[in-house]
């Protein structure tokens, strides 16, 4: 058998369940991955390898007895260290929460140890989650498995390196304004932003109430389902989350996009782009053509006014998370944290509430334009070849920093605004040998749709099969 | 750019309304960059025409979803 860290998720809970082999056998397999690369890579805050071995004993023995029947039955996740879990530390990537322990459990968290996997790790992240690049002054930057010197993205920095290391299968991340597409980019993985609402936030740590999403990075779009499907639905303990049906998010993925009409923009995601990026996107396009895709060219609408109105929703909202910090203890914040923070303390409400009031209107005006013509809209994640950790390092004091960190995030932010379910897998490698992410949008609630054509590209490509070269060893 | 009297009096109004001073030189910088949020909005005046509507965002994306759809 294939070296059971480098199954995929849907893989190894299938050897599992077919007891070709044991949940402490894949443990270890993911172990020995840690421990061989996390020195160098740094995307773990803590773990529990004694809680870690019970739970896999555990899970072989209720599979012996005809109880592990869950879709996730005895597979390690680790998590970016936001969600909370009775007891457990919860950092937040930062210095001001690095003794929290929560006494209650995310709901997600709850969702999947009932589908059958437990959470062994807590992995880096940016601080709050804060950034797009994975920079962390308290813990050290995550390094970036394809290449230590270069961002591994943001916020879920750890989420997309340890999913690219074969630490784990799966790993949640977050995402207000890229955290969970641009480390999947980074790290070549597959990850998704549902819609807002989609998933329950009750015990997730928050950055930007009205933009915050919590989604997957896993090996491949078949991965991201099968965890979406265990954690989407309405919680009665977060309000917010949507009461509507959650379908089966594996069951329409069969490669066949025939009648689908997949939006190619000529406007705002193509701007400015890297050759490499562009090269990839267009073969990227390609494929999802040979799958009987039908490409539409499309002009993206309202985009200055998104570009405009998320900014300010999410400095408005940190702004006020992390006021009450900011007056006590703004030195236990890096630089470019408390720096941002403090500035978003100058936003009007005014400001505010016209990006909020119209929110409503620009989604259903975006969705009638854009999702009469086409099924899904497809852009690079990211525009630029990856850049390194020095280059992109805000708190470097090189105001060229601070910009280039902010690009990273310019193709992702406008889904936020809208809400739409969006998910980024990997296209291809730039020359450098870095990972280059295809992000695919839908319509609300339409993630079926898109992890449908993430898995249709994944049928034509073999872009999300390729393996770090110091997790090969 | 912002003009150190926008930075300074910005700074200020920090102050006097939330209680918080620049934690170093980055946030003056930070605040002197908000001209930039400014000049979007300033853009963006008179080119969107929308209804005030009696709705949550969360009511929207239920309303959008169903756009296009065909099936």
């Amino acid at each position: 058998m294939t070296d059971l860290a480098n199954l995929s998720l849907t893989e190894a809970a299938a050897a599992i369940r077919t007891r070709k082999a044991s949940a402490l056998e894949v443990l270890e397999a993911c172990l020995v991955q840690l421990d061989a690369q996390e020195a160098a890579i740094n995307a773990v805050i803590w773990i529990d390898r004694e809680y870690a071995a019970e739970a896999a004993r555990a899970a072989d023995i209720a599979l012996a007895r005809g109880d592990g029947t869950g879709p996730l039955h005895g597979l390690p996740l680790a998590h970016k260290d936001m969600y909370y879990q009775a007891g457990r530390l919860s950092s937040c990537g930062s210095t001001i929460r690095q003794d929290f322990r929560p006494t209650y459990t995310a709901t997600v968290i709850e969702r999947l140890c009932a589908a059958g996997a437990y959470a062994f790790a807590g992995l880096n992240m940016a601080e709050f989650a804060q950034n797009g690049t994975g920079h962390n002054a308290h813990y050290g930057d995550c390094r970036n498995p394809w290449s230590l010197d270069h961002i591994t993205g943001g916020s879920s920095s750890g989420s997309g390196a340890a999913v690219a290391a074969r630490y784990t299968y799966a790993a949640l991340g977050s995402d207000t304004g890229g955290s969970i597409r641009l480390p999947a980019a980074a790290n070549g993985v597959s990850g998704i932003k549902p819609t807002q609402t989609r998933v329950s936030r009750y015990g997730v740590m928050p950055l930007a109430f009205s933009a915050d999403n919590v989604g997957p990075l896993a090996r491949t779009a078949r991965d991201c389902a099968r965890m979406l499907t265990a954690i989407a639905g309405h919680d009665p303990r977060d309000p917010t989350s949507a009461a509507m049906p959650v379908p089966d998010y594996e069951a329409g993925l069969n490669g066949d996009l025939r009648g689908l009409r997949v939006g190619v923009p000529t406007n705002y995601f193509t701007e400015g782009c890297d050759g490499p990026v562009l090269l990839a996107f267009s073969e990227a396009v390609k494929a999802l053509q040979a799958r009987g895709a039908q490409l539409v060219s499309i002009t993206v609408p309202y985009m200055d006014a998104i570009a405009a109105y998320v900014s300010v929703i999410s400095r408005a909202e940190a702004g006020t998370i992390h006021a009450q910090w900011m007056r006590e203890r703004p030195q236990d914040y890096a630089a470019h944290i408390n720096s941002r923070l403090f500035a978003s303390l100058a936003v009007p409400a005014t400001y505010y509430l016209e990006a909020q009031s119209r929110r409503g209107p620009i989604l259903k005006a975006f969705c009638a334009d854009m999702f009469t013509l086409v099924d899904v809209i497809v852009s690079p994640t990211i525009r630029c070849c990856l850049p390194t950790l020095a280059a992109t390092n805000a708190d470097s004091g090189q105001t060229d920093a601070v910009e280039k960190a902010m690009g990273i995030s310019i193709n992702t932010r406008p889904f936020n605004y809208l809400g739409l379910p969006t998910a980024s897998i990997n296209c291809g490698f730039d020359p450098s040998g870095l990972p280059i992410g295809l992000q695919i949008a839908g319509r609300p609630f339409g993630e079926a749709k898109v992890l449908k054509v993430a898995d249709a590209y994944q049928h034509e490509t073999d872009w999300h099969t390729k393996i770090p070269k110091m997790a090969k060893a | 750019m912002a003009s150190d009297d926008f930075t300074s009096k910005t700074v200020e109004m920090i102050a006097d309304w939330h209680g918080v001073a620049p934690p170093n030189d980055v946030a003056l910088h930070m605040v002197s960059d908000l001209v930039k949020i400014i000049g979007q909005f300033e853009a963006l005046r008179g080119s969107l025409r929308f209804e005030d509507e009696p709705s949550t965002f969360e009511a929207a994306l239920v309303q959008a979803a169903s756009i296009g759809v065909r099936e």
